[in-house]
């Protein structure tokens, strides 16, 4: 396992607005401040979220494997029970690369959550239509983000422009309307609507497939914090920047099962890697950019509130404001409601010791996520700097310059007004 | 039964200079204006009591009380703002006992006068409301509560002074013998020339209660410097004892000079509720905005009792009760707000309506206010404005057509500001405000609850004046001391 040290000084201090934050990942650090309140928060809600995520990845690869194209989905939200009991690529004794300890099946929290819900046993309808679930509509919003953003680095999004996968996709379509003319008449009228809702759902697998290895990095985190193994935010941060290394290279696929066969819409031997077509565009799409309908904050298209160019986007969870507006809100949203239901004791206890306690937890744990979010991504920055750039105790000036630069433009991003990294510095952010 | 009205203010404002700390001169202050409020149900229930004491007979003083539809609902009002004054104020009150017994003091004082049937008794109530409002704004008011409460004493003598002229012209020039019974009062034979100016002391002595334009100077900085409890109690009862008294005095004992001189009453209203309602859409400060507001409603109170139908009259009593509910529940709200957010700075405030972080519940309640005092049917001001407008149209179409137009500019600045305060989103650095709790926002629901009742039910503000409003519209010398049928039965079904 690498562990990062912290560089020795000898570069001048840097002049840049985010200094300090510059300094501190220089040292190895993170750019969420290191302090006991901070590490609780984050690891407790890296729990929180793990649990509903873990729903999420096993639900995003049911849609695009089995759902796929049934044009009416009404129960896509409900994954079959060989979804539920899917062992997990990285935990359980199966697992070829193991990073929890725990079971391969789905968490034991959720499998409960799943069966009362808030409200009490009833049928799984009912707690469907009452909200009283896992709100999927989350990560189908991070999906979309994804799709809509596209061309955020790596080969995916070319890859599904190209002959290869029109082919491929074709083959699924005609296989799953196999003896229905009227779908294969539509198809045949118009190729490329399915295609692209063939594309969409690529991204529902690619989406799934870094879930599967983030949910277990999370469990394991919560519990290695429990066992009172992380001495601070860094060490929080470099058990992250190593799990990227571990796994950059796990393969991003889309296969299709219908009537038994396996299709391979995207093959794993097309190479698409974890850390490349996943989590930088995943990063980029729903930490920076994210839709612009999620409701950061009100818009007026008319008013040119709407940006032209994909790049001038900020509305992910690095900037996203505190207050929701009208029926939106800190996105994303729902995922408040669905960690809520997972919070670790210690963080309750956080919230109902400031503001208003209980009544505006969603508000808090949504600060909380927010500074959760600065940390994984001060490990996607460290892990960046580590595979494009080098060590933190390279011994050439040079090279600590350049360092420092990389580390500079990251911080560049988050000059806007709405970016809360100036926030995150203060504990009283809640 | 009226004695007791009065004694139960006297002797709790006495006892708070003796009572220990601690929950108790609260609850005391809570317990007897609910039961001047019973006591006011009971007599509603029953035939219309007299109580008369000689006093000091050699000044025309008579500790003479009694009741009729214009004196009981707004005793009514009163015991019911002082209860939601006291139930108001804030826990942390510094000298919460000497604020409590100068609320009691002036409550005191305005059910004197409401209760008086003699001139001289009127006076002594009326100017003994002054000291203890004039205190309550300048210790617990704002940061020019002092310069406020200077204002308000200022202008309270002079209006003092004006009444107390007015009332002994009254009795002194009274060709069939000195005396300051309303009674004699009602009848009196004037010198020719003399009316004019009696009623032109009057209106000065009232309107500068009431405030009515141009006799407001005090009103805005007293409202908005004044604590919100305190300017709860100035807005909906202290102020209301001007429209009292220009009814009583005015068209009461002034009928036919009153008459001669209404156009220009109503022109001075309408130009009032104008002068208001634009004035309150240029505030940035909502208590001054309220306060504006409130200047304008007193328009319309204005040409009602200037129309002096029977309609009108009605109409005028109803908006006393409406405005009187409606008021105090603007200002309990706007100072829930200022509890929680610290300001009343319509620039500084945004996105209140925040159903996590912000006020949403206040904000509620101050879009009902909002919305009453701009007259939308089904809430109590509405009813008011209504019957005013209906009386007055056939006197004075056009000061009628002026105050609509007013009327309308309510919905500008109450859509106005609920726009920025409720809207928008909250402002990162500053909204970490507290939530309300359901006992601050008590006296607010209770306040509420009324406004809608009177807007579904319209007896509630409507014919209880009946029996005193329509001799006066007959120009009928309103005496005081005719055997009455209890309340309750002249209301209609």
């Amino acid at each position: 396992m690498t562990v990062l040290t912290p560089k020795p000084t000898v570069l001048p201090p840097s002049t840049h607005p985010f200094a300090e934050v510059v300094q501190r990942l220089e040292a190895g650090g993170s750019m969420l401040p290191d302090s006991p309140e901070n590490l609780k928060q984050i690891i407790g809600i890296y729990k929180a979220y793990a649990v509903p995520m873990d729903f999420y990845w096993r639900d995003l690869l049911y849609i695009a494997e089995r759902v796929f194209l049934n044009p009416l989905p009404a129960f896509k939200y409900f994954p079959s029970q060989e979804y539920l009991d899917l062992p997990n690529s990285y935990a359980g004794d199966s697992a070829d690369l193991r990073i929890w300890r725990g079971e391969a099946g789905a968490h034991p929290e959720l499998l409960e959550f799943m069966e009362k819900g808030e409200t009490g046993r009833m049928p799984k309808l009912l707690h469907h239509l009452w909200h009283d679930r896992i709100n999927m509509e989350f990560a189908e919003a991070c999906m979309d983000a994804m799709f809509w953003h596209q061309g955020m680095g790596g080969r995916f999004y070319a890859y599904l422009e190209s002959d290869t996968y029109k082919a491929n996709a074709d083959r699924a379509i005609k296989a799953y309307f196999k003896g229905n003319p009227l779908m294969l008449g539509l198809h045949k009228l118009f190729p490329e609507m399915f295609l692209e809702q063939v594309r969409k759902l690529s991204y529902y697998a690619n989406l799934g497939l870094f879930w599967e290895v983030m949910a277990p990095v999370f469990f394991e985190m919560s519990d290695i914090y429990d066992e009172g193994g992380f001495s601070g935010v860094p060490a929080a941060m470099d058990f992250l920047v190593n799990g990227i290394f571990a796994i950059a290279g796990r393969p991003i696929y889309h296969h299709v099962y219908i009537n038994g066969e396996c299709l391979e819409i995207i093959p794993k031997s097309e190479g698409f890697t974890w850390l490349y077509e996943a989590a930088l565009p995943y990063v980029e799409a729903v930490f920076y950019r994210t839709a612009p309908f999620r409701g950061t904050k009100s818009y007026n298209a008319q008013a040119g509130q709407v940006p032209a160019e994909q790049a001038d986007f900020h509305y992910g969870i690095l900037y996203a404001d505190v207050f929701p507006v009208g029926s939106a809100g800190i996105p994303p949203t729902l995922l408040m409601q669905d960690m809520v239901h997972f919070l670790p004791p210690y963080l309750k206890e956080i919230y109902l010791q400031h503001r208003r306690g209980e009544e505006d937890q969603l508000i808090q744990l949504g600060i909380t996520f927010q500074r959760s979010m600065y940390n994984v991504t001060s490990a996607v920055i460290q892990a960046l700097r580590a595979a494009l750039f080098y060590p933190l105790d390279d011994p050439d000036p040079e090279h600590l310059l350049a360092n420092r630069r990389f580390f500079e433009s990251q911080m560049d991003r988050f000059l806007r007004p709405e970016a809360r990294l100036r926030d995150v510095q203060s504990q009283d952010y809640r | 039964m009226l004695i007791l009205l009065l004694l139960l203010p006297l002797a709790t404002a006495l006892a708070m200079i003796v009572a220990p700390a601690g929950p108790w001169p609260r609850r005391l202050a809570l317990g007897i204006p609910g039961l001047q409020l019973l006591l006011v149900v009971r007599m509603a229930l029953q035939p219309a009591a007299d109580l008369r004491l000689e006093w000091l007979p050699q000044l025309g003083l008579d500790f003479h009380l009694g009741q009729d539809g214009l004196s009981l609902p707004l005793v009514g009002l009163t015991a019911l703002l002082t209860l939601m004054t006291v139930a108001a104020t804030s826990l942390e009150m510094p000298r919460e006992r000497l604020f409590f017994a100068l609320v009691m003091a002036t409550n005191l004082g305005l059910q004197g006068a409401l209760l008086a049937r003699n001139g001289l008794l009127f006076v002594i109530a009326f100017e003994l409301i002054l000291i203890p409002t004039t205190l309550l704004i300048a210790i617990w008011g704002h940061q020019r509560s002092r310069q406020a409460a200077i204002r308000y004493l200022l202008y309270g003598a002079v209006s003092g002074v004006a009444l107390l002229s007015a009332v002994l012209a009254l009795g002194l020039l009274n060709a069939n013998g000195f005396s300051l019974a309303y009674d004699d009062m009602a009848t009196a034979a004037l010198p020719e020339g003399s009316r004019v100016w009696i009623l032109g002391l009057l209106v000065l002595a009232f309107g500068l209660k009431l405030p009515a334009v141009p006799l407001h100077g005090w009103q805005p900085l007293a409202y908005s410097e004044a604590s919100s409890p305190v300017a709860m109690l100035l807005a909906g009862a202290v102020s209301k004892l001007g429209a009292y008294g220009l009814l009583r005095f005015g068209v009461g004992f002034m009928g036919d000079t009153w008459e001669a001189w209404a156009p220009l009453i109503a022109v001075a209203g309408t130009a009032g509720a104008v002068y208001g309602a634009l004035n309150a859409i240029a505030q940035t400060d909502m208590r001054r905005l309220v306060a504006y507001s409130s200047l304008g409603h007193m328009g319309l109170l204005l040409l009602a009792l200037a129309a002096a139908t029977p309609l009108s009259l009605q109409g005028a009593v109803a908006q006393v009760l409406a405005h009187g509910v409606i008021s105090s529940l603007l200002f309990c709200v706007v100072g829930l707000i200022e509890a929680k957010t610290g300001t009343t700075e319509i620039a500084e405030l945004s996105g209140l309506l925040n159903p996590l972080r912000g006020l949403p519940f206040t904000l509620g309640l101050f879009l009902l206010a909002l919305m009453a005092a701009a007259g939308l049917p089904g809430m109590v001001g509405f009813v008011a404005e209504l019957v005013v407008f209906q009386g007055s149209w056939s006197v004075f179409p056009l000061p009628t057509l002026g105050c609509l137009f007013a009327s309308g500019l309510t919905a500008v600045y109450a859509v106005r500001l609920f726009n920025r305060v409720g809207f928008g989103k909250l402002d990162n650095a500053k909204a970490f405000y507290p939530a309300t709790t359901w006992s601050e926002r008590l006296p607010a629901l209770v306040l509420s609850a009324l406004v809608l009742m009177g807007g579904l039910w319209p007896p509630l503000t409507l014919g209880w004046s009946e029996s005193v409003t329509t001799p006066l519209a007959r120009h009928q010398p309103l005496i005081a001391s005719l055997p009455a049928n209890p309340i309750l039965q002249e209301l209609p079904s």
